[in-house]
C-alpha cells in the first residue's frame, strides 16, 4: 500500500466519521423535540398496555376487529390509487384552464370533518339521493337501483375520496421531476408507450407512490368516523374498540394495549415499505420539463381512444370526487319543511345570526382565523423539523436507520383516541404545562404532521444523485451552500406537496385539537363538529361546511403560490 | 470548509443541547423545567363547569354563564368538548394527571356509575342546594345524588310522516322484527352515542339477559347503527329510512317527524350537575347548581335543549302540550343494574353487531 493511499484511507475515513456525525446531529434536534413533545407524553400512557397486549391478541373477537382492519385499510389502499394515479397522470401531462385551482381544490376532501363528507355520501348516494333519484326518473324504476352505502365498498369509497388527493399529488410532483429524456430514448428505441411507462415511467415513479401509498394504508387503519358512519357498526374498526375501551369503559390499559397493536402493525407496514422501497430508488439527474399537452383538445383529436378513456375517467373521478362536495353545496341551500325541502338560505342566515358569548364559543371568524393560524404555525415548525429527518434518515449510514425511520413515522400510526388522552394527560404538569395555550395546539400539530413533510421530500432525496453535492462541495461550496443550490431546488416539489399536506391535516385535526383549546382556540372543524352536537344545526353544518371547503380551497392556492415562489427562491 | 466546521458545531451543540433537555426531562420527571407557561393560574377565582357539548351549542349556557357571574361576581368557565361521557373521561384523565380544574360536572346519570367507581362526586342532599325539594322522586334515580338532576326527556322512535302513516306504526317490541320494515331503522352505537346507549337499555328492560336475541333478529331491520345522534339524523332526514332512535320531543322543532312508543314505554334520560370532589370552591358549585334549578334556568330548557325541566314547579311552553310527548309507562333500568352489568351488557351488545 502507497503512503498516498494510506493517508486517503485515514482521510476517507476520517470523511466518513466526520459525516456521520454530520447526519447525526442534524437528526438529534428534530428527535429531541419529537422526544419531548411526543414520544414522551405517549410512552407514559402506553406503558400501561403493554402487559396487556397478549391478553389482547388472544382475544377471538379482537382478531376479527383487527383483520377487518387489515381489509378494508388494504382495499382503501388499492382504491385510491386506482383513483390518484390517472388523476397524477391527468395532472403532469395535459394542460387545461383552471389547473391550478383543480390542484387545490383536489386537496380539500382531505380537511373535511368525517361527518360533512358522509353527509355527502349519503345525500348523493343514499337511497334517496341524488345518483338514484336521478336513475329511478330515467329508468322509470320503483326501487332505488344502487344500494352502496352500509357496506364494505361505501367504506372504500369514502376513503379513496379522502385519499385519492394525496396519491395524486405526491405521484404528481415526482412525475413533474422526471426527465423525459429517459421515456424519449426509450420511445426512439421503438418501444410501444405502454412498455415506455412500465418499464421507465413507472420503476421512477414508484418510491414517491409506495411512500404515499404507506401514508393511506396508515390512515384508513385508524380510521373511525367514516367507517362508522357509513359502514355501520357491523364494521367496526380496531379504533373504534380502542375508543369503546377508552372512553366508554373507562378501561385505558385496555385502550392503551389495543393502541399498541395497532401502532405495531402500522409500524411494521412502514418498515417494510422502508425495506422495499429503497430497492426501487435509484439516483437520477435531471432537469429538463417534460411538454404538457391541452386536455382539452379540438376536433377529431378529442375522438381518439386514449381521449375517450380519459373522458371516461373524467366523468367517473368527477362523480367520486366532486360528488360529494357538491351534494354538500346544494343541500347548504335547501331548508327543510313539513312539505319537504325549498330553497332557501336559512343555513347561511343562521350560521350569521347566531349570538357567541365570548367566552363559550368563538364566532366563526375567529374559527378560521384559529384555524390557519395553527395551520401556518405548525408547518413553520413541521417544515425544518421534517426535513432534517429526512436527510437524517436517508443519508446516516447506520445499522438500525429504517427502523428508525419507521419509529419517526409514530404520530401518524397513533389512535387519535389514545394520542388525545396522551396530550391531554402530558400537557398539563410540567415540563409541558402549554395547555390551554394556543402552543400547545401549534406544537401537537406539528409533531402530528411533520411526518409528511418527511415521507415527501425522503423520496426525492433517495432518488437525487449525491455526485451534484460532491461536485459543488469539491468546487468548494460549503455544505449549506450546496444544499441551497443543489438540493434545495430538488426537492422544491416534495416541500410544497408536504408543506401542503402538513397543513391540510392540521386544519382537518380534531381529536387533539379537542382536548388541547379552551374555549376561543375553537377551529374550524372542531365548530362544526359542536354545531352537530346540537339538535338544530344539520342546515348551518351544511353551510359551514361549504364555507371551510371554500377557505381551505383559497388557502391551499395562496401557499402553493407562496410556497412554490418562496422556495424556488423567484 | 470553514463553513461546514461551523454549520457542524452548530448543530451538534443545538442536537446536544435537545437530548440534554430530553434527558433531564426523562430522568428527573416533572419540575425539572421551566417551560411552564402557566395557563391555569387563574383556576382559583374562576368555576369550571364540565359539560356535554351540546348544552353549550344549544342549551341556555349563556344566560347560565352571564347571570350567574352577575350574581356571584365568578368567572364560570364552560368547558365542553364532547358528549357526557367523553367529559368524564377527560376528568378522570386530568385528575389522574394531577389535578383537574372542573369544580361542576354536569352529565347523564347513567355514567354515575362510573363515576362512583372513580370517587369522582361529592354526594349532595337538599341542605347542600335547596330547590333539590321540588323534583321529583322518580327522577333522582340515584339514591345518594351525587348527580342532581336539572333535566330529563324520553329516547323512543320517530317516524317520518311521509314515509309511513300512523296504522302502519309498530305498537310493541316484536313488531319491529316484522319483515315490513325490513332496513327501515336508523340506530346509534351504544358504545359512542348516549342516545344509543339509551336504545340498548331499553331492549335490555324489555328482554333483560336475552337482548342479544333479540338485537341479532333485529338486524335485518336495522339499516345502519351510526355513531351519534347527528348522523343519524341526518340520514333520516335525507330519507334514508322511515324510522329512527330520537328524543319525544321532536315534533317541537318539525312536525313533519313524529314520535310513537313501543309497548307504551320511551326510556328515560336523566340529565344532573354535581360538584367535582377536590374541588377549591365547593359552596359556589352548590350554588351553581341550585341556580340550574331555579326557575329562570328551568324554563329555558324546553325552547333551548328540547328537554323537560326537572323542577316540578317549572312551567312547560304552550304548544308542548301538542308536540312534546309523554310515554304512559317510562322506562329506566335501576342504577344498581346499570353499574354491575353496563360494561359486560357493551361487549355483549359489540359481539352480537360486529361483523354481522
Amino acid at each position: 500500500m502507497s503512503v498516498r493511499a494510506l493517508f486517503c484511507f485515514f482521510r476517507c475515513k476520517f470523511m466518513n466519521l466526520r459525516r456521520t456525525a454530520f447526519y447525526a446531529a442534524l437528526l438529534g434536534a428534530p428527535l429531541a423535540f419529537l422526544g419531548l413533545f411526543f414520544y414522551y407524553p405517549l410512552l407514559s400512557v402506553l406503558r400501561e398496555g403493554l402487559p396487556l397486549v397478549p391478553d389482547a391478541l388472544a382475544r377471538p373477537y379482537v382478531r376479527r376487529v383487527l383483520l377487518f382492519t387489515v381489509e378494508q385499510a388494504l382495499w382503501s389502499t388499492l382504491a385510491s390509487v386506482a383513483l390518484g394515479f390517472p388523476l397524477a397522470y391527468l395532472l403532469t401531462r395535459y394542460e387545461f384552464p383552471g389547473k391550478r385551482w383543480v390542484k387545490s381544490l383536489v386537496m380539500v376532501p382531505f380537511v373535511l370533518p368525517a361527518i360533512t363528507v358522509a353527509l355527502g355520501f349519503i345525500l348523493l348516494w343514499g337511497r334517496n339521493g341524488y345518483v338514484n333519484q336521478m336513475l329511478m326518473a330515467l329508468l322509470g324504476l320503483e326501487e332505488p337501483p344502487i344500494k352502496l352505502l352500509y357496506s364494505l365498498g361505501a367504506i372504500v369509497l369514502a376513503h379513496a375520496f379522502y385519499n385519492a388527493p394525496l396519491i395524486a399529488r405526491v405521484v404528481n410532483a415526482a412525475w413533474e421531476g422526471l426527465d423525459p429524456q429517459y421515456e424519449e430514448s426509450a420511445r426512439a428505441l421503438g418501444a410501444p408507450p405502454s412498455r415506455v411507462f412500465w418499464t421507465v415511467t413507472l420503476p421512477q415513479l414508484l418510491p414517491s407512490l409506495m411512500s404515499a401509498m404507506t401514508l393511506v394504508f396508515i390512515f384508513t387503519f385508524l380510521s373511525f368516523p367514516i367507517v362508522l358512519t357509513l359502514g355501520g357498526a357491523r364494521f367496526s374498526t380496531l379504533e373504534v374498540e380502542i375508543y369503546t375501551q377508552a372512553k366508554a369503559l373507562f378501561n385505558r390499559p385496555q385502550a392503551a394495549a389495543l393502541a399498541l397493536v395497532g401502532l405495531g402493525f402500522s409500524l411494521l407496514f412502514v418498515y417494510a415499505y422502508l425495506k422495499l422501497g429503497g430497492v426501487f430508488a435509484r439516483e437520477l439527474t435531471l432537469q429538463r420539463r417534460a411538454r404538457t399537452r391541452p386536455l382539452f383538445p379540438s376536433g377529431r383529436e378529442a375522438l381518439r381512444p386514449h381521449r375517450l378513456m380519459i373522458w371516461a375517467f373524467l366523468v367517473v373521478s368527477a362523480l367520486l370526487l366532486a360528488g360529494p362536495l357538491l351534494a354538500v353545496l346544494v343541500d347548504s341551500f335547501l331548508v327543510s319543511t313539513p312539505e319537504g325541502k325549498r330553497l332557501g338560505l336559512e343555513g347561511y342566515r343562521f350560521l350569521l345570526r347566531r349570538q357567541y358569548e365570548p367566552r363559550i364559543g368563538d364566532p366563526p371568524l375567529q374559527a378560521v382565523l384559529n384555524s390557519l393560524r395553527f395551520g401556518l404555525g405548525a408547518v413553520a415548525i413541521a417544515l425544518p423539523v421534517g426535513l432534517a429527518v429526512a436527510f437524517g434518515v436517508t443519508r446516516l449510514r447506520v445499522p438500525g436507520r429504517r427502523l428508525l425511520d419507521a419509529l419517526l413515522m409514530a404520530p401518524i400510526a397513533t389512535s387519535s383516541v389514545i394520542l388525545g388522552l396522551a396530550l391531554l394527560q402530558a400537557y398539563r404538569q410540567p415540563p409541558l404545562a402549554l395547555s390551554g395555550t394556543a402552543w400547545a395546539v401549534i406544537v401537537a400539530h406539528a409533531v402530528i404532521v411533520y411526518p409528511f413533510v418527511v415521507r415527501a421530500v425522503a423520496p426525492l432525496l433517495l432518488r437525487l444523485d449525491r455526485s451534484l453535492v460532491e461536485a459543488a462541495r469539491s468546487l468548494g461550496a460549503s455544505r449549506l451552500r450546496a444544499f441551497w443550490d443543489v438540493e434545495r431546488p430538488w426537492l422544491v416539489p416534495g416541500l410544497v406537496v408536504g408543506a401542503l399536506f402538513a397543513f391540510a391535516l392540521s386544519l382537518g385535526e380534531t381529536s387533539a385539537t379537542l382536548m388541547l383549546a379552551r374555549p376561543g382556540l375553537k377551529t374550524m372543524p372542531v365548530a362544526v363538529y359542536e354545531l352537530l352536537s346540537g339538535r338544530r344545526g344539520l342546515e348551518a353544518a351544511s353551510a359551514l361546511s361549504v364555507g371551510m371547503i371554500a377557505i381551505s380551497a383559497l388557502a391551499f392556492l395562496a401557499l402553493e403560490r407562496l410556497g412554490e415562489r418562496g422556495l424556488r427562491g423567484r | 470548509m470553514r463553513n461546514t466546521n461551523l454549520i457542524l458545531r452548530a448543530a451538534t451543540g443545538v442536537a446536544l443541547l435537545g437530548i440534554g433537555i430530553l434527558v433531564l426531562v426523562l430522568v428527573s420527571g416533572p419540575a425539572a423545567l421551566p417551560i411552564v407557561v402557566q395557563a391555569q393560574a387563574e383556576e382559583g377565582d374562576t368555576l369550571y363547569v364540565y359539560v356535554y357539548s351540546s348544552f353549550v351549542e344549544w342549551g341556555p349556557a349563556a344566560f347560565v354563564e352571564q347571570e350567574f357571574e352577575r350574581r356571584t361576581g365568578v368567572d364560570v368557565q364552560f368547558v365542553a368538548t364532547g358528549a357526557s361521557r367523553e367529559m368524564l373521561a377527560r376528568l378522570l384523565t386530568e385528575r389522574d394527571a394531577g389535578g383537574t380544574p372542573a369544580d361542576v360536572f354536569m352529565g347523564e346519570l347513567n355514567d354515575v356509575p362510573k363515576a362512583k367507581q372513580f370517587d369522582l362526586f361529592e354526594p349532595l342532599s337538599v341542605e347542600d342546594v335547596p330547590n333539590l325539594q321540588f323534583v321529583p322522586r322518580e327522577l333522582q334515580v340515584d339514591p345518594e345524588n351525587t348527580l342532581i338532576p336539572y333535566e330529563h326527556g324520553f329516547i323512543t322512535l320517530v317516524y317520518d310522516t311521509q314515509a309511513l302513516s300512523a296504522e302502519e306504526l309498530p305498537r310493541a317490541f316484536p313488531d319491529l322484527l316484522d319483515g315490513r320494515f325490513r332496513e327501515a331503522l336508523l340506530v346509534q352505537d351504544p358504545r359512542t352515542s348516549s342516545v344509543g346507549h339509551a336504545f340498548l337499555f331499553w331492549t335490555i328492560y324489555n328482554f333483560g339477559e336475552l337482548f342479544p336475541q333479540y338485537w341479532e333478529r333485529l338486524l335485518p331491520n336495522v339499516l345502519s347503527v351510526f355513531p351519534g345522534w347527528s348522523a343519524a339524523y341526518e340520514a333520516f332526514q335525507a330519507g334514508e329510512a322511515p324510522i329512527v332512535v330520537s328524543f319525544s320531543t321532536d315534533a317541537c322543532f318539525d312536525e313533519r317527524y313524529q314520535p310513537f312508543f313501543l309497548e307504551g314505554q320511551a326510556y328515560r334520560t336523566v340529565f344532573g350537575a354535581g360538584v367535582v370532589k377536590g374541588t377549591d370552591n365547593p359552596s359556589l358549585a352548590r350554588e351553581f347548581i341550585d341556580f340550574l334549578l331555579s326557575l329562570e334556568v328551568q324554563e329555558k330548557l324546553p325552547t333551548t335543549e328540547f328537554m323537560f325541566p326537572a323542577n316540578a314547579q317549572a312551567e312547560l311552553p304552550e304548544e308542548w302540550q301538542r308536540c312534546a310527548k309523554v310515554p304512559p309507562a317510562p322506562a329506566v333500568l335501576p342504577l344498581s343494574a346499570v353499574a354491575e352489568n353496563d360494561d359486560r351488557w357493551l361487549q355483549l351488545w359489540a359481539e352480537t353487531v360486529v361483523g354481522r
